[in-house]
Formats: structure tokens, sequence, C-alpha cells
């Protein structure tokens, strides 16, 4: 019989005292059971702990499987959130009602935002958090999720069983069995296993297999994904070695101090949790030539840097940095580790050097000279399955109602991870629930282009996110997600709380009706130049001017529009964030005007469903080449949209594609009408909803 | 990078629900897909030409094209006066017929515009509708794509379309490779260049400015940024040592865009006064040396164009000249005989043949009749001949005509050529004997060529040139007023988006390589 590891042990029962979903595993009982859960999430990092809340709050009992309940949260690299792109991720995680968002809210110790002068779009909300109260307040929140159970155990081996013939796939999951050999059984599973698949840590010139340093990599697991007939590449990335806090000669370095005031991650925050002078700073220091002799002197003892696997170009290691761009000054930011750590991380100096000579290295660095290594920085190479064998709702294309999730589809980042586990989370629980799947489009969010990027073009070096990746960036704000996502979310997904469906509805109507109040009022020029002076208003135009172009003006705000015309204007100046927001819509908008435009012309392409079961390979009605039918086989693309962004598909193809499923759209039309018609509508409907979100003059609305 | 071309499929998908209908002024909707428009009538001498509009913003073009009077009923021929919008300049009197959607070819709203057929005057309506905003030239086979997306072909008629798009995509490849051979693809190509990095740079400050270490620099440096007073503390300290590490292998963004937007505004003026593109089908007469090629070429331009001796290797460039050949305009190229292992000069006429070759409308392969045994006759029937023959079973590229040259050589009762040759014609261009077959063919061929418009006739082609500089220029324009980086990067996201439309390229990759390459980014 299945005993729940830890039950007694280390997981306490207070872990999960609400919600220990035990009714099936009465031992009393005449045939004795093993538990059976909806989802089971294998990993507890940054994609699997939002993975397996994510479907919590989808309702889905779901069961979190981690080697060690102690390290659920941990932040195995920087110590901070956010960033630029990033920043952008997490707002859309946060809008989905996902964790990381509100727990950097409680832990962070130094909050800034980045491209500040750069414009809204390009805001990059960054923080850096205390390790141990992000770990705390993380785990916090997991036990007290309804309906998520957490145990620690390793998975060796998945449970499958046979196909289900409405779906396309060899076989299904339906549990997992771990390595005491107790089986689980589940209606879905997740693997969220970061850089534990065939894990292997790099000092020097020592190897040792791990996960990450001080835990054990899964082999067995690895072994089945390949088994299974899974493309598995091989990917490396590294951690800088820590600092002691007081062997730094801080006096003689550049400071950085945080924003004031404090710019919240998540939308239901007005505030973070402490007070921007009760906040650490963080310093800046810079490498010299010294650095690069040591690092060029002792490549022969360095196995990492020498091996061919793919590193991340844009984070990449010391050595790295030192041999493609000699010559040169590397910037090293000292980030603190925590409001009561003893630790510095050294951001930049990621290396895997032998130990003894990276503390050398180190002491030659300005600032650094007494400086005490307290854990080298180490390289980490590890399995990841190319992304293209899964859907952009995250489950394999191979085997049924299994989803992957975060550095096992070859992301790097917290943030990355963290958006692909609400997304797992959530089409795990809707695939058990028969729901259609929940995709976010590349025109409805940044983690639209991280899933669509993965899974059509695949990835042969870590993907990072950034901003340059999104065509549709001055839609895809940091300041919109709410309007993008969490009515979606609410309503299709169901993961969003009342709360915040509630919250983001009024923002949006506020917004609506701000922006036409706005279109409404209209002066001369001159008028306005006379109740705004400090704005830049030519008065040479002759046509009457709205209030909404007004407002584009660098230096004029809703504050002082609303000086200017207290009615109707001076209710928005009330709430902070809606004036905000009308000010960043009011930036933008003659741009977003025309970039509707493509944004429909791409939805159109997406609301092109290519049939799931087609095998590219042996369909007859299609003419297509070879290659073709190789690469659309090997990527399986969803709509005609995605398979347009898969190099070296031609335009002839897809109008073969497209022809094929017109036809068989016909065939189908001909036997069963009704069903069809529906999912049309319902993507029309969705189309509107969208527009909506892109705050188009209502005017237009109603033509369509 | 074509995914834009899709336009609107989805919407017949989606079925009878039409999503767009036209707003009362008739100005184009957002949101509704482009308005196109092309020449659909063959090139060549005609007495009318037709040019056709479809999309929303089709009654708006018509109604700015013949204003002051409005829209005529539908489906109705109604005279009227065109005239330029931006300088009310007359440009012909025509037959306008317009008519609304659903109920015409593409099932969008579409105009016909029944001109006289004069180069100046279709050109010139052509400026004229790409002026119109909300207006592009039309992309290889979007009419007929549009009128499938809208239902309005059944699937037979579908059968033909890939084949179709394949074909007129392989004649705007064959129409853009002979444009970028020249000058002007010279232009375009250092102008997307400029503009791509320009780009990379402006993403890389974006993306890596604060987080990483770019600095300001990569923009200003003598530039004059709005923003540059409000750079962040931190950044003010770190610029000394920076400028050690100097991570700018260019002059920056905001120069390099300044002196694009000079290059193109110069370019553009120049090009209204008449931008001199090599017009007519292009047709290469290619084979092994002394197959008698510049005989055929002076024959058929009734000329001495090339010089012609007993001797193989002639001919080394590329001779190209204008001839009018059953009232078709044709380039005729004579070229260098194709053979390898010779001195280099003669090494350099055969590239360029073969580069020329890539480029034919029709080629015209040339064996000398009484040496078809010959290594260098079987060699080329076996590549040039057969692949071309092989491609255009697919309807989808080059034509070419097959002649066999010196059948005055060739005894009457002695043997011809064999059975196994593929179809040709056979000809002496010294009796001139089967030439009289020969213009009949070519007459068939070339209306293959010429009748089909999308084949990129000069006139189409100067017309999407004008356009996507235009749009280029500006876009440059917003860039520099735009105080928002986030902005001005969207306006140069769109100028490369217009010229890479005429160069290809354009992914994000590229962008990506340009910045890990040129930055030391990363922590």
């Amino acid at each position: 019989m299945f005993s729940f590891r830890g039950c007694g042990g280390r997981v306490a029962a207070s872990f999960t005292k609400r919600h220990f979903p035990l009714p099936r595993l009465g031992s009393d009982s005449a045939e004795p059971r093993t538990p059976h859960f909806d989802v089971i999430v294998i990993g507890g990092g940054h994609a699997g702990t939002e993975a397996a809340t994510a479907a919590a709050r989808c309702g889905s009992r779901t069961l979190l499987l981690t080697h060690r309940v102690d390290t659920i949260g941990q932040m195995s690299c920087n110590p901070s959130f956010g960033g630029i792109g990033k920043g952008h991720l997490m707002r859309e995680v946060d809008a989905l009602d996902g964790l990381c968002s509100r727990i950097c809210d409680q832990s962070g110790v130094h909050y800034k935002v980045l491209n500040r002068c750069k414009g809204p779009a390009v805001w990059g909300l960054r923080a850096q958090i205390d390790r141990k109260l992000y770990k705390q307040n993380m785990q916090k929140e997991i036990l007290s999720t309804p309906l998520l159970t957490v145990q620690e155990g390793a998975v060796e081996d998945l449970i499958l069983t046979e196909p289900e013939p409405e779906h396309t796939g060899k076989c299904r999951v339906s549990g997992v069995i771990l390595v005491d050999g107790s089986t689980v059984y589940s209606e879905s599973v997740i693997l969220t296993t970061g850089t534990f698949l065939r894990g292997m840590i790099v000092i020097g010139l020592e190897m040792h297999p791990a996960g990450r340093l001080g835990d054990q990599p899964s082999i067995g697991l690895a072994q089945t994904l390949e088994k299974l007939g899974f493309v598995v590449g091989r990917l490396k990335t590294g951690t800088p070695p820590r600092i002691a806090k007081d062997s730094i000669n801080f006096s003689i370095l550049n400071k950085q101090t945080p924003d004031n005031p404090s710019l919240p991650f998540s939308f239901m925050n007005e505030t973070v949790w402490i007070k921007p002078e009760d906040q650490l700073p963080c310093y800046l220091t810079h490498t010299n030539p010294r650095v690069d002799e040591i690092v060029l002197k002792n490549l022969h003892l360095n196995s990492h840097v020498k091996e061919t696997i793919r590193g991340p170009r844009y984070c990449p290691s010391i050595e790295s940095k030192v041999l493609r761009f000699p010559n040169r000054q590397h910037q090293v930011w000292l980030e603190p580790e925590g409001m009561d750590s003893d630790l510095i991380y050294p951001q930049g100096l990621s290396m895997t050097l032998p130990a003894e000579l990276q503390e050398k290295m180190i002491t030659c660095i300005r600032g650094l000279e007494k400086a005490k290594v307290i854990q080298p920085g180490y390289g980490v190479q590890y399995d990841y399955l190319d992304p293209r064998q899964i859907t952009p709702s995250l489950e394999t294309h191979l085997v049924q109602r299994l989803f992957f999730a975060g550095q096992i589809n070859g992301t790097t980042g917290y943030e990355e991870a963290a958006a692909q586990g609400v997304i797992a989370g959530i089409n795990a629980s809707l695939r058990v629930n028969r729901k259609p799947p929940f995709v976010v489009s590349r025109t409805e969010g940044y983690i639209g282009v991280l899933i669509d990027d993965l899974t059509t073009l695949g990835t042969s070096e870590p993907y990072r996110m950034f901003t340059s990746r999104v065509e549709f960036r001055l839609s895809l704000r940091p300041d919109n997600a709410d309007s993008r996502l969490t009515l979606r979310g609410y309503k299709e997904a169901g993961c969003v709380s009342q709360q915040r469906y509630e919250r983001a509805c009024w923002m949006k109507s506020s917004l609506e009706e701000g922006i036409s109040v706005l279109k409404s009022i209209e002066f001369s020029s001159s008028k306005w130049k006379n109740l705004i002076p400090e704005a830049s208003i030519s008065t040479s135009r002759s046509l009457p001017v709205r209030a909404l172009d007004v407002l584009k003006y660098e230096e004029v705000d809703v504050d002082s529009l609303a000086k200017a015309v207290p009615e109707p204007l001076k209710k928005y100046t009330k709430c902070r964030e809606l004036a905000e927001r009308l000010k960043i819509e009011a930036t933008y908008e003659s741009v977003l005007f025309h970039q509707l435009q493509e944004i429909k012309e791409v939805q159109r392409d997406e609301a092109l469903q290519l049939p799931k079961d087609l095998d590219y390979l042996t369909v007859r009605d299609v003419s297509l080449s070879h290659e073709v039918r190789e690469k659309l086989h090997f990527s399986r693309p969803q709509t005609i949209g995605a398979a347009s962004r898969i190099p070296g598909v031609t335009p002839a193809a897809i109008i073969n594609l497209l022809r094929f499923v017109k036809t068989t759209q016909q065939r189908q039309a001909a036997m069963n009408e009704s069903p069809k018609t529906d999912q049309y509508l319902r993507d029309t409907d969705r189309l509107q909803e969208r527009e909506l979100q892109l705050s188009i003059p209502k005017r237009f609305l109603k033509s369509m | 990078m074509w995914r834009g071309l899709w336009t609107l499929a989805a919407q017949a998908a989606r079925g009878p629900r039409r999503l767009c209908t036209r707003r009362n002024s008739g100005a184009p909707v957002p949101g509704s897909g482009a308005t196109i428009f092309a020449l659909s009538s063959g090139q060549g001498r005609c007495g009318v030409a037709v040019i056709r509009t479809s999309g929303p913003a089709s009654g708006h073009a018509l109604r700015i094209l013949t204003a002051p009077r409005d829209l005529p009923p539908a489906r109705h021929a109604s005279l009227r006066l065109l005239s330029d919008p931006r300088s009310g300049e007359p440009l012909d009197r025509a037959l306008v017929l317009w008519f609304p959607g659903p109920k015409s070819f593409t099932g969008e709203d579409c105009v016909e515009f029944h001109v006289h057929g004069g180069p100046a005057v279709v050109s010139g309506v052509l400026r004229a509708l790409g002026s119109v905003p909300g207006l592009r030239p039309a992309e290889a086979g979007e009419f007929t794509r549009r009128a499938f997306a809208h239902g309005k072909l059944n699937l037979t008629e579908v059968e033909g379309l890939a084949d179709l798009i394949h074909a007129e995509t392989e004649a705007q490849r064959r129409q853009a490779l002979r444009q970028l051979d020249g000058e002007l693809g010279h232009l375009c190509r250092g102008w997307a260049e400029t503009l791509t990095k320009a780009l990379a740079h402006v993403e890389a400050y974006i993306d890596f400015g604060e987080d990483d270490n770019l600095e300001e620099g990569v923009l200003e440096q003598g530039g004059t940024w709005g923003w540059g007073r409000k750079m962040p503390r931190v950044h003010t300290q770190m610029l000394p040592s920076l400028s050690s590490s100097a991570c700018l292998p260019s002059p920056t963004a905001n120069i390099e865009v300044r002196a694009l937007e000079v290059a193109l505004g110069a370019h553009l003026r120049d090009a209204r006064r008449g931008q001199r593109l090599r017009s007519g089908a292009h047709v290469v007469v290619t084979g092994p040396p002394n197959a008698g090629k510049s005989s055929l070429v002076n024959l058929l331009s009734r000329k001495p164009v090339s010089i012609v001796s007993p001797e193989p290797g002639t001919t080394r460039d590329v001779l190209e000249t204008p001839v009018d050949l059953a009232g078709f305009p044709v380039l005729l190229s004579d070229t260098a005989g194709l053979r390898e292992g010779v001195g280099p000069v003669e090494q350099e006429g055969v590239r360029r043949a073969r580069e020329r070759l890539e480029q034919a409308d029709l080629i015209l392969a040339m064996l000398d009749a009484s040496d078809l045994a010959s290594p260098s006759s079987c060699n080329f029937l076996a590549t040039v001949v057969a692949s071309a023959g092989a491609q255009s079973r697919s309807s989808s590229s080059q034509r070419l005509l097959l002649v066999l040259n010196k059948s005055d050589l060739l005894s009457t009762e002695g043997p011809g050529p064999g059975p196994d040759m593929p179809p040709h014609l056979l000809l002496s261009c010294v009796t001139g004997e089967g030439l009289d077959g020969l213009l009949e063919a070519l007459k068939m061929e070339l209306a293959a060529v010429c009748g089909d418009p999308s084949t990129g006739p000069p006139l189409l082609t100067r017309a999407r040139h004008q356009h996507h500089l235009q749009g280029c220029l500006d876009a440059l324009g917003h860039y520099k007023q735009s105080k928002d980086l986030a902005l001005a990067a969207e306006a140069l996201r769109v100028a490369r988006g217009h010229l890479t439309r005429l160069t290809g390229g354009g992914g994000t990759e590229e962008i990506l390589d340009i910045i890990f390459r040129d930055f030391c980014v990363g922590k």
C-alpha cells in the first residue's frame, strides 16, 4: 500500500491540515487504494509553485512533489526578481493571480523600476529580494492553498496507460512512481524539474551530479523521457560565488539607492511591505586587467568554459565575457541577499574556476581586496527537452496529459519559469475538466510570445525574455496586463479570485470612460495654451484639440488637465493608478490605433486551427514538400499563424494547408453543422473582447 | 515576414458574420485589413489598362481620386476625371466601376479604374493610389487569396491557387533579384543594413541599458535626445569607466538614422523625375560556347549588338539590348558560353552569365545542332535545360525555349537530333531558316510572361518601391519626434519593415545577433 512519505516525518501534518485529500486513502476500507489527485506537479521551484497553486485555484486537487519541502521557493541563483521584459512577465503572472509578484511585494529589500526614462511600455519592474523571506512567504502561501497537498519524494518514473482515442499522443500519463517504489495516480502531471534532469555541477575540473548545490539530480526520469522518444538537448548555466558582507569595503564604491516611492509588482498592492528608507542599497564595482589575466592563465583548469554546450549569450560567465570582449572593464553589482544575511551576491561574476582561484580573482577587484568567498561559484549542465515537442498549452505531443514548464523547456530565469508554471497549471486543470485549453497569443502578452517562440521555433540557448522579441510592445505593457489577462483568466480558466476580477473590471471600465471623456473635451489650441501655459502646444493648428491629445505632451498629466478643466476631469485624479494609466494610454494612443490592424491580421491567422491529429508525413490531400512536412511534423503548429512563423514553411505551403483545412471543415460541417459555428462565434467574441482591451475608440467598435 | 499577407483569411473561416462594414465617411476602418491595389491588365502595349483595388478603403480612394464627385452607382460603368489628390493635377479621364462588398471579385469593397494604357497615365494613377492613407501595393497573389478567404472561389478553382502564388512569388523574386542587382538594390541593402543596426542599438539600449551596462552614448554622442537630462544617477558615475571600455563599434544610432533620412529623401526626390528601371521581359540567350548565341541576338535585334566570330568564348560580358519582339518590350541579353576551366576573364563572364540566367523570365537555350554529342552540349542539356524543364512542369518558374542552331549544317538525310531530345526548334542563323517558327514560339511565351500583371511590370515595381521608401522616410520622421524611447523604437521597426519588404530578411533574431555581437551584455 501507498504510504505518504513525510506524513509522519518531515512534512508535518500542519502543512496540510486543512486540505489533506485523504478521503480516498482509507486504510480501513476493504480494498486498499492508492491516492488519486487531479494534478501532480513535480518540482517546487518557480515553475512548480506557480503550476501547483494555479491548478489548485482552478479547483483541481493538486499534489506538489518535491525533493525537499524546505527548498520550496528557493531562489537558486540571483537574489532579485524582475527586470526589463521579465517585469512584464511578472505583471502578467500576477494578472492571472499567480504568486511571485505578491510574494516579491512582501519580501523585497530594494525596489527599483528600470528604464524609467525610456517610456512606460518598456519599464522594467525589479527588486532585490530577501531569499529567506521569499522562501518563508512562498512556503506559507503554498501550504495554506486550499486543495494543494505537498509531499517530499523523488520521482523515478511515470505511469503510462492507453491513450484517449479522441486526442493525439501515443500514450497517456496517469500517475508517477517514486524512488521508494510507491505510486501516486493523477489525471495529469506537470514536470517542472528545472536543471535537475541529469544535472551536473562543475567547479574547475571537478564535476559531480547534482541539480543544484547540495541536491540530487533526477536521472531515472531523464531516462524515461528519452525512452518515450523525447528529443533531449543539453544546456549550461552558472552562478557566481557568494562573498561575506563584512569583508567588503563599500565606502569606496558607487552606491545605488532604491526608488522612492517603491512601485509594487502586484496589481493588488498599493505599496510594498517596506519603506524606501529602510531598504538596502546596492553597490557597483568593475573588473580590471588582472581579472582577465587570471581567467586567461587558468583556462586549462576550467572544463565548463571549454565545453561546447550552449550557454546563454546574455548572462555569460566572467570567463566568456573576458574571452569574447577582451581588454574591457566589466561591471559587477554587489547585491544584498537579504535583510539579515551576511552574504553579498556579486552579479556579473558567474564563474567556474577552481574554488581557490575564485577568491584570488575576486580580491583583485576594487572594494573586494579583503573579500572572503563563503560559497564558490559553479556551473550547471543539464538536459532540456526541445520545446517544439509541446503545444501552446504546454502539454506534450507525445504523452497525453503530461505538461512541461520552466527550465526543462530551455528557458532561463525565475520569471520565465513562473510564467510557464501558471499556464501549465491552468491547462493541466482545464484538461482534467475536459475544457478547451487556455492559450495566450503573441498579441495578448509576453507569456504568449515566450510560449509561441519556444513551441514554434525551439531554442538552442537558454531562452530569456527581451522586450525586443515582442512585436506589439506598445500594446503589451506592464500597466495594462490586468486588462489583457485577468478577465480571460477569470472567465476561461477560473484561476482568478473574485476580488481581483472585480478590481480589473472596475479599472477597465474607468479607463474606457476616462478615455472617451478625454476625447469629448475639445478646445482650440490657443485656449489650451491659456489653460495650461506650461505645455508646448503649437497654436498654429486651426482644428480643435482633444484633451486626450493635450495629455500626450510630456509636461502634461491628468492633474494639470484636471486643474484646467475641473469638470468632469477632477474625479480621475482621485485614483493615482487610474490617472497614471490614462496618461500612458494617451501617450500611445495614435500608434496603437495603427498597430491594431496588424494585431488583427495576426489574430485572424491564429483563429484558423490546424487539425491536431494531422499526420504531416503521410497525409495525401495536401501537396507539401518533404522538407516542409518534416518541419510541420516536428513542431506541430496548432494554427495557420504559428505554421507561418516556422522558418522554411512557404506561402504556397500555407495556402495548401488552408485549402486542406477548409475542405475538411466543409466535410465536417456537412455532417454536423452547429458545433463549428459555435466555435467561430466564440472566436469572434474573443476578438471583440480583445479589441476592447486595447482601448479602441468605441465608435469604431459599433461599426464592426 | 509574409505573415501579414494573410489578412482576411480568418474572416471567411469564421463564417457569415461580417466584421467590417464601411463607416459613413468611407475613411478606412482601422483593423479591418489593408486595402491593396495593383495593375490587373498585362504589360506591353494596350489601349486600356485596368487598375484594381480591394479592401475597406476602396470607396474612400475612389472618392478622393474623383473628387469632388461622389461614389458612382454600384456596378455601373461611369466616366470620371481622375486627379492626383495631392497636386490636384488631372491624370486621365477614365471609366470607373464601384463594387461594394460582398458582391465583388474578392468579397471586399472593390474599385476598377479603366484608364488609358500609356505608362505615364498608369504610373500616375498608381502613385496617386499609393498616396491615399490605408492603401498599399498588393503582394503576389493577394487578390486571389482574398477572394479565396471570402469564399469567392470554389475549391476546384483554389486547386491552382497555390501554384499561382508560387509562380508569382518566383516572378517577384526574379524581379527583386534584377533590381537588387543594380545600383538601387545596392542602395536599399545598404540602407536596410544601417537601419537594422540602428534598431539593434536602440533595442539593446532598451533591453540592456540599465539592467546591464550599456550607456546613453549608444544613442547620443552628439545627438539630442529629449530624455538625456533624466539620466539615472548611477550611470553618470559610470561614464568614465565605460568610455574606456567603449562598447560602440560604430557611430551611434541617431547619427546614422539622420544620415539615412537625408539619403532617402534625396533619393525619393530624384526618383520622382524618373528612376531608371530596366523594363520589359528578360530574355536571356545561353548555351555552350560557339553555339551561335551572339548571331541570334544580332538576328533578333536586327543590329550588330555582339561581335560574332568562329572562335569559342568570343562573348565574355553580358550584353543587353532592348528590343521589341512581336509587340512585347523585351530586354535581350547575350551571355558568355557556359564552360569550365578557362582563363579568369572568361570565368568571370561565365559567372555573370549564370547570374543572369537566374533572373531571366525566358531562357533561349542554344545548342549547335551539328554538335549535339559533344560533352559540352550533353552537359548543358543535363544541367540547364533539364533543370528548367523540371521546374516549369510545376508551372512555377522560368520558361525555356530550346533552339538547335546551325540546321544548315545538318545533311538532309543525315542523323538529325535524336528522339530523346526535349522539345526544340531548328534554326539557322546563317540562312534565316526557322526564324519565323522561332518568332511565333517567342510570341506565345512572351504573351504568357507579360500577360500576367503580377510578374512585376516596372511601373508596379516602381510604385511598390516608392511606397515603401516613402513609408520608411515617414517612419524615420516619427523616430526623430518621439521622446518616448519605446515609441522611437517602434518608428524604427516600422521603417525597417518597409525596407525589408524590398530586400528580404527582417527577423528578430537578426537584431539579437547584432546586439550580442556588438555589446557585452549580461550580469
